[in-house]
């Protein structure tokens, strides 16, 4: 006969055990919002790809930032172009005066991970 | 351990934990902002002012430089034709029998634009400096704002055109509205609109754009002292292309 444990005890355990299961549910939801604000290292297109240099001399923002955030700045810009006019130096168009292969600049990476923007459906890549 | 424990366990480690999991993103955020919220106002209210006595009812620079300039749709066919500006026949209402008169019609920028504001996901607004504008980038193609415009400027891509005249700027693809910018992209350089230009290349100088808000340029002394009129005022659209001898 098993030896009855005091209500005390028993409490706690399941207080762990409620603790530890919401947790468990939670993990999802933690593991996508935190996960989605670290910067990856691996699996990153300029990991697998060759990376391609551009014959400017600097680029606008450094060039680990914009490998993984040009979509963002050019989102902003165009936000800003389209809506207030403010035409400053960092526009899709003057991208192109130094990234003058859309192939190597553009498609590659975004083939290797299936994106599909469309940007030159409309603006002219030389 | 009863029900009301139960509860407050439970209720608490997932508040904690959200609260936790959000906290992390927010300090941990990258996202920089590049030119910060506060884009100040130009102040310029920016107006066009069309000289129908010195317009040729057989001239079509306009119309043609703003096609070059923006790369305007044209197949040579009539179904998919897109005119920022067109040449249109008005008689009025009130003189059964007058004159015919050859007028250009483009977008009028109202000052309380319909399109704008029927349209669904916000691709059509006004800019601060009066220029309604559509954002391509958000336009649905849902075509509300052809309906709503009074003047009929607005225009449908129905199919994409190869033709690329202008390699600097873009070109609309299938399935969006359009309309005659004000050559916005220019205005902000400070230079005029291709048509302004291609007008007063040929001797007739009957377009001119301006700034309304400055008591000293051109079109606020001409409006202000000369008769001018805008298609259908009484919409109360306000239109802020004004013509002289219509």
């Amino acid at each position: 006969m098993p030896e009855r444990i005091s209500g005390k005890r028993a409490g706690n355990k399941q207080t762990l055990l409620i603790v530890v299961l919401m947790l468990v549910i939670l993990f999802p939801l933690v593991y996508a919002v935190v996960g989605s604000a670290i910067p990856r290292g691996s699996g990153s297109p300029g990991e697998f790809l060759e990376k391609a240099t551009a014959p400017g001399d600097t680029c606008i923002r450094a060039v680990e930032y914009m490998r993984l955030h040009h979509w963002e700045l050019l989102r902003q810009t165009r936000e800003e172009v389209v809506r207030y006019g403010v035409r400053d130096e960092t526009g899709l168009d003057k991208c192109k005066n130094c990234h003058t292969s859309r192939e190597r600049f553009c498609d590659k990476c975004h083939l290797a991970t299936s994106l599909t923007p469309d940007c030159w459906g409309c603006h002219y890549y030389p | 351990m009863d029900r009301r424990d139960f509860l407050k366990t439970a209720g608490g480690t997932l508040l904690a934990g959200t609260s936790c999991a959000y906290a992390f993103r927010f300090l941990t955020s990258t996202y920089a902002n590049k030119a910060g919220t506060d884009i100040p106002a130009s102040g310029k209210r920016w107006g066009m002012l069309v000289d129908l006595t010195q317009c040729r009812e057989d001239c079509t620079a306009c119309m043609e430089a703003c096609r070059r300039e923006n790369n305007v749709s044209f197949h040579n066919d009539t179904r998919w034709d897109n005119h920022w500006i067109r040449k249109i026949k008005l008689s009025s209402e009130h003189d059964a029998g007058g004159e015919e008169k050859s007028v250009i019609m483009l977008c009028n920028h109202c000052d309380r634009p319909p399109c704008a504001q029927v349209c669904p996901v916000q691709a059509t607004y006004k800019r601060d400096d009066g220029i309604v504008i559509v954002d391509h980038h958000r336009c649905i193609g849902c075509r509300y704002c052809m309906i709503a415009c009074p003047y009929n400027a607005r225009q449908f891509n129905f199919r994409d055109d190869e033709h690329w005249p202008n390699k600097e700027r873009p070109k609309r693809s299938h399935g969006v509205a359009e309309s005659c910018t004000l050559c916005a992209h220019r205005l902000d350089k400070g230079e005029l609109p291709a048509c302004v230009e291609a007008c007063a290349k040929t001797g007739a100088g009957a377009l001119s754009v301006g700034d309304l808000n400055d008591p000293h340029s051109t079109i606020s002394r001409v409006t202000s002292t000369m008769a001018v009129k805008r298609i259908r005022e009484d919409l109360g659209t306000e239109p802020k292309v004004y013509y002289i001898g219509l």
